[in-house]
């Protein structure tokens, strides 16, 4: 245009100046800048007009001025952007400045100036175009979609090609007026959607930069949308379901349509027939799904299925889906599902679920039986817990962990075919935690009350050990004497006085045996004490004998308990009290050694003679002189006794006793300093054993109690009798063996002559003197070599009888006319 | 294969559930008088295990002779019994007369006694076939037979108590028609035989649920 311009202007100049050159030259037309344009903010250029040129060849000239400097530059580049035009690079641009611009035309004539041109690059920027567009169309899942690419508007200085343009596409039907503009943003490349198929579109774009105008739209691209029209592909058979064993449904899934409408129809042939019918019900079961009623319905039969897709440009068909509707039955899950928590009789809580079959299964008409199959775990918990359970409707659910939430869930499926159903929605139960934490309180709280008990009742164990034991462990009854008859006694007669005191028949009954075995042992040591030479023999039946001594003994002494004496042994504290308590010591105890005696002396509070000595005594007598078994007995006993006795009548009188030791005893009298009168008294007794002649009065007294069984044997021991006088006086001539020196003369007035009896005359010269009554016995207690058993008896007949002397009872107060004697009763009045 | 031996095992307990079935008749002394119910929940129980084990075996057969169009009931499948008119639905079952249907199910059971004896001595030539399928096979065909027997006893039961008529008699005597379909038997392939026979199986066993919910539907139906 420009150039037409200009080569008219030219043509007209070349007229004029013909016209001048003929008529007349004149100088130059005035010019005119035309326009001023920045491509991308870095560089423009400027366009003039010329003016005319006055009939002669004409210079242009471009002057420019900053705004900042008075200096006028020329323009640096005529040529770049093509005739009358300057172009200014980067090195002569500045953003920032505001340039005065005139064009001069100058010729031989004269010259003529534009008006001046104000330039701000930034408010002239304009981009070229962009080029390049493409369009081209692609079809995805059966949409036609247009897709159009375009480059950015080329620069002159290529380098610099760093310039973000925006961009804006248009495009409209080609026989229509509107364009439909769209915003693309920065990128260089469209997806056009909702195209008409078989439309003819036009489409340009243009581009901006960040300031400045939009460029001039591009040059227009065309294209033809194709039509798309083709075949639908062949859709897909998905399932099919029964869901009671009535009815089923057929889903399938479409290919794609081809971009055309399509229809679907499902074709179905039974087996065994030709016929092909098409689906009864399209809409029942939704879009893409042919439902098929009972009526329609055969079981047993097998239904060979497909679908074919139809569209303008032709159809398609399915691969075949063969079904046989007795194995598709899938029923829906169970509903009502309830769970309940029930308490057993045991307090353990346990789960009950209940559920009912989905509604549409008609179970009750036996055409279709469901079995179920539930599934729980913990809330947290990863893995499920599958339980079948059969064609009930209900389950028990026993040892579930109590404070847990429980998810539970069932499905169901018809039994030998078919398959599962979906599992049912997720049912929660709190397992409560509280049953258990009162079983555990309740536990805890026995534990400790019963630890507590156990404690206290160890604490009180050590602290009162000993009375705990006496209780549990009573101690052994003592020998008690209900009581003596003195009239027997004066007369003699031991078998009646024996069965007065309770012991009747002679071999003691074995109740008796069985009360005081206690015995044996003490009998037992003392006898190794007393006989260390004896054979073998004797000692077993030491012991046999021993438990019928005590036998006896204890069958008249079973009035008072032991406990009752000890009582009376402390209440009393007297010295026959003493004896008793000693006596009975004696029994329990089996060490039988006289340590134990003064130990009993001891705790019984009582201040005695402790007789120590009678270990020495008795040691020493049993060598020199006890051939047989019975002397050990009486020597263990009757000492001691006779001690007893004769104290307890010393005491009475004895104070007139001389105190004379003449007997030479190694034995020493460990004697306590409270104990000091006993000493006296005791050796008193001994003395009454060798010497007394005084003491014919409780010689007197003595023997009602107990002295013809007790001291016979006594005498047996180390007295020998030199004379016996029946009619004149009955004197006793006592010798010990040892100290045979000595002898003494025992007087008995009276009464004594039961005693002077001669049994046996033993050895040389000695005469054994025996009660009448009993001159058996100590005859054969005499006979070393024979031990019967009946000796044993009577020795132990006497024991019991020493036994019984000893025995203190409040016998006292009948001391003179009653049957019953207690010698010791006659030891508290002395006191 | 699992599944196969829990099938057989079932079949031999089956078995012996209906020996004492059977030496449990009603009206033996010395034996609980068994209800109709208990009688027809033995039946059932015990084609149900039949219906297993043909499917267990069926499988192995698939597996073993896979068909040549590899598809479940290719059209030229054609069962020997599907000549029998039997009610193909629920409700036809359910309106059909009692007699009838009991009368089905004995010459379902009937048609395929001689069949599957046929059967039994045809595979036992089956090199192929393992042992575990051919003691299917037999147990299958013991069974059929035990259930049949089991049938017929309960058809007693129910005529001797007045549920069905007697009418039955009549129709049960056409077993020859039995013997004309079993040559079409014998025209089949293994594993289309066995598929038809755990079609019957589970009409029978159908049918004998809806039988017994008929007659007794206070009892668990």
């Amino acid at each position: 245009m420009k150039q037409k311009l200009t080569s008219s202007v030219r043509i007209i100049l070349l007229l004029a100046l013909t016209e001048v050159g003929l008529a007349g030259q004149s100088y130059p037309g005035r010019p005119k800048i035309i326009r001023c344009r920045s491509l991308e903010k870095e560089t423009f250029s400027c366009w003039w007009k010329p003016g005319s040129d006055g009939g002669l060849p004409t210079n242009y000239t471009l002057w420019y001025s900053k705004d900042s400097e008075e200096k006028i530059y020329e323009c640096p580049d005529y040529r770049t952007s093509g005739p009358n035009s300057c172009y200014f690079d980067k090195n002569h641009t500045n953003p920032w400045t505001t340039y005065n611009i005139t064009v001069m035309a100058r010729n031989e004539i004269g010259c003529n100036s534009s008006d001046p041109q104000y330039v701000d690059v930034t408010s002239i920027v304009q981009p070229d175009a962009p080029m390049n567009l493409s369009l081209e169309t692609k079809t995805s899942a059966s949409i036609m979609n247009l897709w159009a690419k375009w480059s950015p508007p080329p620069l002159a200085d290529v380098s610099s090609n760093s310039h973000v343009y925006h961009y804006e596409l248009r495009l409209k039907p080609e026989e229509k007026e509107e364009w439909e503009t769209i915003p693309v943003g920065v990128q260089t490349r469209y997806k056009v959607n909702r195209l008409q198929a078989g439309v003819k579109y036009v489409v340009q774009v243009r581009c901006m930069l960040d300031l400045g105008e939009w460029s001039e739209w591009s040059s227009k691209r065309c294209i033809q949308i194709p039509d798309g029209k083709s075949p639908p592909e062949k859709p897909t058979i998905i399932k099919c379901r029964s869901p009671e064993k009535e009815t089923f449904t057929c889903w399938w899934q479409p290919g794609s349509d081809g971009g055309l409408p399509t229809n679907y129809t499902l074709l179905y042939s039974k087996e065994g027939e030709e016929q092909v019918y098409e689906c009864p019900d399209y809409r029942n079961a939704g879009p893409n799904s042919c439902y098929f009623d009972k009526k329609h319905t055969s079981f047993w039969t097998i239904y060979n299925i497909t679908v074919r897709a139809t569209n303008e440009m032709g159809s398609n068909i399915s691969d075949p889906h063969y079904v046989d509707v007795t194995y598709i039955v899938q029923p829906d899950p169970p509903v009502n599902v309830t769970l309940e928590l029930k308490k057993s009789i045991n307090r353990k809580p346990y789960l009950v679920l209940t559920w009912f079959p989905p509604p549409l299964a008609d179970v009750r008409s036996g055409w279709l039986t469901l079995e179920y199959e539930l599934r729980l775990k913990p809330e947290e918990g990863e893995e499920w817990e599958t339980i079948f359970v059969g064609q009930q409707t209900q389950y028990k659910m026993f040892s579930l962990n109590p404070g847990k939430k429980y998810i539970v869930q069932i499905h169901c499926k018809p039994d030998h075919h078919g398959s599962w159903s979906e599992w049912s929605s997720e049912e929660y139960i709190q397992i409560p935690t509280d049953f258990r934490v009162k079983d555990m309180v309740v536990w805890i709280v026995v534990g400790v009350l019963s630890s507590l008990i156990c404690l206290i009742m160890s604490w009180t164990m050590v602290l009162k050990g000993y009375r705990m034991i006496a209780f549990i462990l009573p101690p052994v009854p003592g020998p008690k004497i209900k009581g003596i008859d003195t009239h027997l006694l004066e007369t003699g007669k031991s078998e009646e006085l024996l069965s007065a005191l309770g012991c009747h028949g002679f071999p003691p009954t074995s109740d008796c045996e069985e009360l005081l075995i206690e015995y044996l042992e003490v009998e037992d040591s003392e006898d190794q004490q007393l006989m260390p030479s004896h054979d073998n023999g004797h000692p077993s039946k030491n012991a046999k004998i021993i438990p019928k001594e005590t036998d006896s003994d204890s069958g008249r002494g079973s009035c008072d308990s032991p406990s009752l004496l000890s009582e009376k042994c402390r209440e009393s504290r007297t010295l026959p009290s003493t004896l008793q308590t000693q006596n009975v010591r004696d029994v329990q105890e089996n060490k039988g050694g006289k340590r134990s005696w003064e130990t009993q002396c001891i705790a019984s509070e009582q201040k005695i003679v402790l007789f120590n000595d009678e270990s020495t005594k008795l040691s020493t007598w049993p060598t020199a002189q006890l051939p047989d078994n019975q002397p050990p007995m009486f020597a263990y006993h009757n000492p001691v006794d006779a001690h007893k006795i004769t104290l307890s009548t010393t005491n009475v009188n004895v104070a007139r006793v001389l105190v004379g030791n003449e007997e030479k005893r190694q034995s020493q009298y460990p004697i306590t300093e409270t104990c000091h009168d006993d000493v006296e008294k005791q050796k008193g007794m001994e003395n009454l054993y060798s010497k007394t002649d005084q003491t014919t009065v409780q010689v007197k007294q003595n023997r009602p109690n107990d002295k013809p069984p007790f001291l016979n044997p006594k005498l047996m021991d180390y007295v020998e009798v030199h004379k016996v006088r029946q009619d004149v006086e009955p004197a006793v001539l006592l010798k010990h063996k040892e100290n045979s020196r000595k002898t003494k003369k025992y007087t008995v007035p009276g009464t004594s002559k039961e005693y002077t009896k001669v049994s046996t005359v033993v050895d040389h010269n000695i005469l054994v003197l025996m009660p009448d009554s009993r001159i058996q016995h100590t005859s054969v207690s005499q006979e070393p070599a024979m031990e019967t058993s009946q000796n044993l008896q009577q020795s132990q007949a006497e024991k019991n009888m020493s036994y019984c002397l000893t025995v203190p009872s409040k016998c006292k107060r009948e001391n003179n006319g009653s049957e019953y004697m207690d010698p010791s009763s006659f030891m508290p009045s002395f006191k | 294969m699992a599944l196969a031996r829990a099938a057989g095992r079932a079949g031999a307990s089956a078995g012996l559930a209906l020996l004492w079935l059977l030496v449990c008749a009603p009206g033996d002394a010395g034996c609980r008088l068994l209800s109709v119910a208990d009688l027809f929940d033995r039946v059932i129980r015990h084609s149900g295990r039949i219906h297993s084990l043909s499917t267990a075996l069926y499988a192995e057969l698939e597996k073993r002779f896979p068909p040549r169009d590899n598809e479940l009931g290719k059209p030229a499948r054609k069962c020997h019994t599907s000549g029998m008119l039997t009610p193909n639905g629920k409700e036809y079952a359910q309106k059909i007369p009692r007699e009838e249907l009991t009368h089905l199910i004995l010459k379902l059971l009937q048609a395929w006694k001689e069949p599957l004896s046929h059967f039994n001595q045809h595979i036992e030539h089956h090199q192929e076939l393992p042992d575990d399928s051919l003691s299917k096979a037999k147990q299958i065909s013991n069974m059929v037979h035990e259930l049949k027997t089991g049938v017929e006893k309960v058809t007693e039961k129910m005529q001797s108590m007045g549920i069905i008529s007697n009418s039955l008699n009549g129709m049960a005597s056409s077993e020859a028609t039995g013997l004309s379909i079993s040559n079409e038997a014998n025209m089949m392939s293994d594993s289309d035989f066995i598929h038809c026979f755990r079609r019957d199986s589970n009409k029978v066993q159908s049918y004998l649920k809806i039988l017994k919910c008929r007659i007794m539907p206070e009892n668990s139906c």
